[in-house]
Order: structure tokens, then sequence, then C-alpha cells
């Protein structure tokens, strides 16, 4: 039970609290792209998601036997490499070898959705913050999850976003940025700052 | 249809911060104050340059989803002595307030996207000139979002005090970062676009502009030709001008050019701007026989 509610609280801390793109700006780019359309924003947290998820325990394991070493946090960027390269290119020959026409819609933009700094971010996260394997895969799901609300949140406001109204030199790329900065001033309720306390 | 690419993209066209929005998040979160923004600096131009070049050895036989993940792998592996090498220049304070946001460079989209569309495409000696355009755009972005919201934020620019008539202290929060960066790319936008009228304003080969030029530069030449002649002529020496510069890859073309062009086609084509005798066919002149020029030059039109 007490796993379980780790996981829960974990997910639901990286979600709100510490959300991956409105808390810590990790995988912003990432997010413009994906808001573009709805399969993508859909697509981009389901591959976050299970990178994050599956990696997670690899990451655990990394810091449970390499942590004690004083150069460590130099070769992690490698190690998490590493494994995140090998989750990929297995899921991709699973997916090619036994779901050839699903292959074809995802090579395009899948290496986008792995290799981006929300996953690896995520990793380095748990590593700083994950107190136990369950915590580890509670920010996994929970990073995902996180995306999926801040990718939502843009698709729904892109058309207001790029409406004639606003001036030439402001559509599109930097008024969704204001607008994520906006997202995020009103997700920092969450964690409780004082005005005094910035 | 040739692939010309622009080599000065990268320092403003392209900026990765305030243009294409490539790599934000760790301007936005960690560029709160200069000495992080040149931390982060040092780090994404050791980690990236040192990839893209061993990665452009990468045959492309490899299919891009597997070569995308040694991308990745190579910087992770410069990250190593990037990392070290960051210690002793800043500190390994510094380095340790950098957080998460120093490893994740090696998921840069500078590495990852970049090398593929653009990097690959390109002969060495250019393709070394543009990831360098690159990389100075991205840092003399971060080194410019580090220094005003230090400034703006605390007073301080290096950790020193500045005398400022107020402070907002949340530029230091991701929110802050947002807007900042948000804002920033908004007025680069409108900085560049107006400035790239302007370029194409003063090079602009409309009807008005064409003829003061050509009264101007042609008027004892082509005197006695009329008005639509002397703007042939001129456009003649416009697109001239222009191909020049796609040599040379220049991106605006400036009064200066068009005027040495137009002055090179008058006094190379004198006998073609002859003046025509009257109720006679117009000589050839303009842009045709600049293409005739062209061709027998060899060169593209």
């Amino acid at each position: 039970m007490e796993a379980f509610l780790n996981v829960i609280s974990a997910a639901l801390a990286s979600i709100f609290v510490q959300n991956m793109v409105l808390e810590r700006a990790l995988g912003a780019n990432v997010l413009l792209y994906a808001s573009r359309k709805k399969e993508h924003v859909i697509g981009f947290a389901a591959a976050i998601a299970y990178t994050t998820t599956i990696s997670a325990p690899f990451a655990w394991l990394f810091d449970t036997i390499f942590g004690g070493y004083a150069n460590y946090r130099i070769i992690m960027p490698l190690l998490y490499v590493l494994t995140i390269a090998l989750i990929y290119i297995l899921t991709l020959v699973v997916i090619w070898r036994f779901f050839p026409k699903f292959f074809k819609s995802l090579r395009r933009y899948v290496h986008l959705s792995v290799f981006n700094c929300s996953v690896i971010g995520a990793l380095f996260l748990c590593s700083q913050q994950g107190k136990d394997i369950f915590a580890y895969l509670g920010y996994g799901v929970g990073t995902g999850l996180g995306f999926l609300v801040a990718a939502y949140l843009l698709y729904a406001a892109s058309a207001r976003l790029n409406s004639p109204l606003i001036p030439a030199a402001f559509r599109g790329y930097p008024i969704m940025i204001v607008y994520v900065g906006i997202l995020s001033l009103a997700l920092y309720a969450f964690t409780g700052y004082s005005t005094s306390a910035l | 249809m040739e692939n010309r690419i622009n080599l000065n993209d990268g320092l403003i066209k392209q900026n990765m911060v305030f243009m294409s929005g490539m790599l934000i998040a760790p301007v936005i979160a960690c560029a709160t104050s200069l000495s992080k923004s040149l931390a982060l600096c040092f780090v994404f131009s050791f980690v990236s340059f040192a990839a893209i070049i061993l990665c452009r050895f990468i045959p492309r036989t490899i299919v891009y989803t597997v070569r995308v993940t040694l991308y990745t792998i190579a910087a992770a592996v410069f990250y190593i002595p990037a990392c070290l090498l960051a210690e002793l220049v800043f500190g390994e304070a510094v380095i340790t307030s950098a957080g998460v946001y120093l490893p994740i460079l090696v998921t840069n989209s500078l590495i990852l996207s970049k090398t593929e569309t653009r990097f690959y495409l390109e002969p060495p000696a250019n393709m070394v000139r543009d990831v360098i355009e690159f990389i100075i755009g991205f840092d003399a972005a971060c080194a410019l979002t580090g220094f005003f919201r230090e400034l703006l934020a605390s007073g301080r620019v290096g950790g020193a005090e500045v005398p400022v008539l107020f402070t907002i202290p949340a530029l230091e929060t991701t929110f802050g970062g947002f807007l900042f960066v948000g804002i920033g790319a908004g007025l680069f936008r409108a900085v560049y676009n107006r400035s790239k009228k302007r370029a194409s304003e003063e090079a602009d080969d409309s009807e008005d502009s064409l003829a003061e030029y050509a009264e101007d530069m042609g008027e004892f030449l082509v005197g006695k030709h009329g008005r639509s002649e002397k703007i042939r002529i001129y456009k003649a020496a416009v697109g001239k001008a222009k191909n020049e510069n796609e040599l040379l890859e220049m991106e605006f073309l400036s009064n200066r050019d068009v005027l040495a062009a137009f002055e090179a086609i008058v006094s190379e084509g004198q006998e073609l701007s002859a003046p025509p005798e009257e109720n006679a066919e117009p000589q050839e002149t303009g842009p045709d026989a600049e293409e005739k020029e062209d061709t027998d030059n060899g060169s593209v039109s």
C-alpha cells in the first residue's frame, strides 16, 4: 500500500507541482511542436511517458550501484542516454516487426519524442528526488501525464495564439512562450510561493 | 532546384533561442545569472561542436532512427570533458547550481535535428562555419538573457552590485524566464522584420525607385531611352546583383550592389543600350540580355 501511495504521490507531484514543462521548462521546444496537432499531443505524451517509465528502474539501478562515486554525476548523462537508446531501439524493432504500418506512421517524429530534454531531465529529477524505485516509477508516469496536460492546454489555445489580432512579430512562437509562462505562473499556486519568497 | 543554404542563418534568422525556439529550456530555467549563462554557453559550445563534427563521419547508410542514437551518445561522451573543463573555469558551485540543465544539453536539437537536415548537406568547410554561427547565435542569446535577468532581478551583474532604480525578482523564476524569452523573441523578430523590410525596400524594384536610380546612374548613357527602357536595364542590374549576392551567400541586397551591377551592365552593354532608331523594335537589353550574358559566362541565372 505504501509503495502504491509513493507512486501516486510522485506522479501527482510531477503533473501539478513539479510539472516538467511548466515548472522546469524541460521539453518546452518539443511542447511547441507537439501542440500543433491533437494526435501529436497524445503521441508525444505517450512516447515520453513510456520512455521515462521504462527507463526509471534502470536509472534507479545505476544510482544505487554508482551513486557513491565522486564523478558519477559527470557520467550520468552517458548512462542515461545509453539506457534510453537501448529502450528506443528495442521498442522500434518490436514495432517494426509486429506493427509495420504503425512503425511507418511513427518513424517521422518518434526520435523527437524520445530524445529530448524532458525524458532525460525526468531521469535526472528522479535521481535527485526519488527515494525508492516506486518514486522513480511515479515520476516516470507523471512526466508523461504532465507533458500531456501542458501540451493540451497549449493546443487548446493555439488557434487564438495565431490570431491576426496579435502583432505579426509576436504571432506563433513568441506568444506561445508567453502563454506557457502565464500557465507556469498559474501553476506556481500549487507550490505555495509567497511574493516575499520570490 | 539548387539547394542553397545561407551560412548566416544561425546568428539571426534561425537563432536557436529567439527565432526558432530549438533550445530554450536551459535559457528559460537556468540562465538567471551571467555566470550560469556563460557556463551553459561553454558546455553547449563544446558538446555541440565536437559532437556535430564527429557525427559528420557517421555513414548515412545507417538508418536515421539508429543514427540519432549515435548522435546522442557522442554528445554524452563529449559532455564528460566539457563538464570537467567547465568546473575548472567557472567553479564547482556554478556547475552544481546549473542542476539538470547542463546534462540535458546532450539532447539538444542542434545535434539531433540540424545535423541531419542541414549540416550533412553542406561541404565540410561550410559546415564548420555554419555550426559555429549557430553556436554563437545561441551563446549570444543565452548570455544576454542571463545578463539582463540578473540585472533586473537582483540589481547585480556577475555578482557585483549595480545601482538600479527597481528590481523584478520574479525574473529569476521559470515563469519569469518564459515571459522574458517570449517577449524577447517578439522584439527580436520585430527588429529583424523591420530591418529585412528596410533592406528589401532599398533594393525594391518598384517603378519609382527604379526610375530614380536609372535617372541618376544611367542618364548620360541611356538618356535617349524611354522610362520603361531604363527600368528594364535597372531590373537587369538588380537580377545580376542578386545572383552575385547568392553566390556570395549574402542575404540582403544593398543599393551599392545594385549600382555596381548597373554600372557594369551599362558600361559593358553600351551597344545593347544604344539609342534605338525611331519606330524600331526595342533593343535587346534588360533581363533577356542579362540571361544571355549569364549563360555565356556559364553562371547560374
